[in-house]
């Protein structure tokens, strides 16, 4: 298994981590070689597998959520909450007797 | 002299404040000059001030590792991202090491979030080796390491999540214990990862080093991984000898790469446990290959776990942004590039798609390499290899090359995966370095390695005496 450099920027977005274009060339290339070794796991036989006691050999069960990479809910402005915004202000109705030119 | 040398002396009478005043002095002094090692990260003076006469350790100046909470010194990491932070609470280990007697003179430098092997990974500059300054002292726990071996403190304590104890004591010449997961309270160590984490000790005898062990150890309601078990006689079950003890040699661990001088270091103290009556055998744990791949996929996960908390807006510094998401992501350019690289390890094993493949299988792993423990400790006591693959390493050597540095950790992470007490006791020296033995231990029987290195420890005295 490797990553590419698409894959370092999604990882680093899920971690918020930024990263720039020459620490994002450097880090696929160490993953990739740390990766590389980890792939050794590979090597363990299924078999062997079936010998661990039964809590062990269990698959884990899946209680993630997929990978969200969507904007943070706390970076909404009041903005996009308001009914009608002109000029950075909100604009509410007119109180009663108000009513005229340039109101709403 | 020794931490148990200073506490006779200190409970016969002598002033509690003398040896932290002098072991301060000294510190500050060497430090500052030349030959600095880079060992502290902070000082404290106000520490000379207080001192008790009763205790174990009565006024017994110790040294801690900067990721165990202090209230009067800040807690750092090694790591810009918490720089000036001070701890509202005090780590369990460090108040009973109080209670003791001891004297908290300092915080030790560190690998960034206790990440490396080599104490290069630290905001405030790496640490040197005193036996060789162009060299390093090991890590994580490097600073403590080389503070007990440069004589500034008896004792010091460390973390040891995948060595980081046992690896530095190797590389300056000191005592280095890991225990049993469970068997030190973690309540204020910062965690790296939680399922691996353990507190340990340092000491330039066997005896000391099983001194501050058997202070700190013991249940805590304030760790729920601490266990409610009885805390042996640590400190003098190195007295007990090796007559009869059944010690395991694991073909895995001397490898036909092994470094020759290390492979005949071990070779000697074989030697000398035998004369001294131990029954040595070769035995095997055959799944010992797997344990890097399956620490350099656990050890990440938990950490881009545990590290998603310093975002700026409860630790530390914070940075600028122009929202929430900038924020996070200005202030965690603050983390070194050890630990990015460790969290984008992390995070990208634990992704969909990758969790079952990476994460899963790594977890069945640990489950074989823990089973060839259990299996071995049937017919043996405790078992006997190298520490770590060569002696110290020059500063710089493999800072480019991630792998190699992981594989300085082979012989130490198979201890924690199991969670399994562990050891390292000088052997002798390849080059006028040092190298150490790891004894490892069926789970809390740390008294019965804790016997076996004070045996080995005990035919080097005999000799130079």
């Amino acid at each position: 298994m490797s990553v590419d450099p698409q894959d370092v920027a999604r990882v680093a977005s899920l971690a918020h981590i930024s990263l720039s274009a020459d620490e994002a060339g450097d880090l696929t290339g160490e993953l990739n070689r740390i990766l590389e070794h980890v792939d050794g796991l590979r090597g363990l036989e299924l078999a062997e597998l079936s010998d661990l006691t039964p809590q062990i050999r269990t698959p884990l069960p899946s209680t993630r959520s997929a990978d969200r990479e969507e904007r943070d809910r706390l970076t909404v402005t009041l903005e996009d909450f308001a009914p009608d915004v002109r000029d950075g202000f909100f604009v509410v109705p007119p109180p009663p007797g108000l009513e005229g030119e340039g109101s709403k | 002299m020794s931490a148990f040398q200073i506490a006779e002396c200190v409970r016969d009478g002598e002033t509690p404040l003398g040896p932290a005043r002098s072991a301060l002095v000294a510190i500050s002094e060497a430090e500052s000059g030349p030959e600095a090692l880079n060992a502290f990260v902070s000082l404290n003076p106000e520490s000379a001030l207080t001192g008790a006469s009763s205790g174990l350790l009565a006024g017994v100046p110790v040294a801690i590792k900067d990721n165990l909470a202090t209230t009067d010194l800040p807690t750092t990491c090694g790591s810009k991202i918490l720089d000036g932070h001070v701890s509202p609470f005090e780590a369990t280990v460090v108040r009973r090491l109080r209670e003791a007697g001891g004297v908290i003179v300092g915080k030790t430098n560190l690998d960034e979030f206790a990440m490396g092997s080599s104490t290069e990974n630290s905001a405030f500059g790496p640490t040197l080796n005193p036996h060789d300054r162009d060299r390093v002292p090991g890590g994580s726990s490097g600073g403590s390491a080389a503070a007990v071996a440069a004589g500034y403190t008896p004792i010091a304590l460390g973390s040891d999540t995948g060595g980081s104890v046992r690896q530095p004591a190797s590389f300056c010449g000191v005592v280095g214990i890991k225990p049993t997961y469970g068997r030190v309270s973690r309540y204020g160590l910062v965690a790296f990862a939680s399922s691996l984490d353990q507190v340990g000790t340092f000491g330039r005898t066997v005896r000391d080093a099983s001194l501050a062990l058997e202070v700190i150890s013991g249940h805590d309601p304030r760790d729920s991984t601490s266990v409610q078990r009885e805390v042996p006689d640590f400190s003098g079950a190195g007295k007990r000898g090796v007559a009869g003890l059944r010690i395991g040699v694991p073909d895995e661990y001397l490898p036909a790469a092994l470094d020759p001088g290390v492979r005949r270091l071990i070779d000697e103290a074989l030697e000398r446990l035998v004369d001294r009556g131990a029954v040595v055998s070769r035995v095997s744990l055959p799944h010992t290959n797997y344990a890097i791949p399956t620490y350099y996929v656990l050890a990440p996960a938990e950490a881009s776990s545990n590290l998603a908390r310093y975002d700026g807006a409860r630790f530390g510094v914070r940075g600028e942004g122009r929202d929430i998401g900038d924020m996070y992501r200005a202030t965690r350019d603050a983390f070194g590039r050890e630990v990015k690289r460790r969290i984008m390890l992390g995070t990208y094993v634990l992704s969909a798609g990758y969790y079952h493949e990476y994460y899963g299988t790594a977890q069945r792993a640990r489950g074989l390499i823990a089973q060839d423990f259990e299996a071995v400790f049937k017919d043996v006591d405790v078992l006997f290899t190298p520490t770590a693959p060569t002696p110290a390493f020059n500063l710089g050597e493999n800072t480019d090359d991630p792998v190699a540095m992981y594989l300085s950790d082979v012989f130490t992470v198979t201890a924690n995966l199991a969670g399994i007490p562990g050891m390292s006791v000088p052997i002798g020296e390849l080059g006028g370095l040092p190298v150490g033995g790891q004894f490892l231990a069926p789970w809390w029987e740390e008294q019965t390695m804790i016997a076996a290195a004070g045996g080995l420890e005990a035919s080097f005295a005999e000799e130079s005496t």
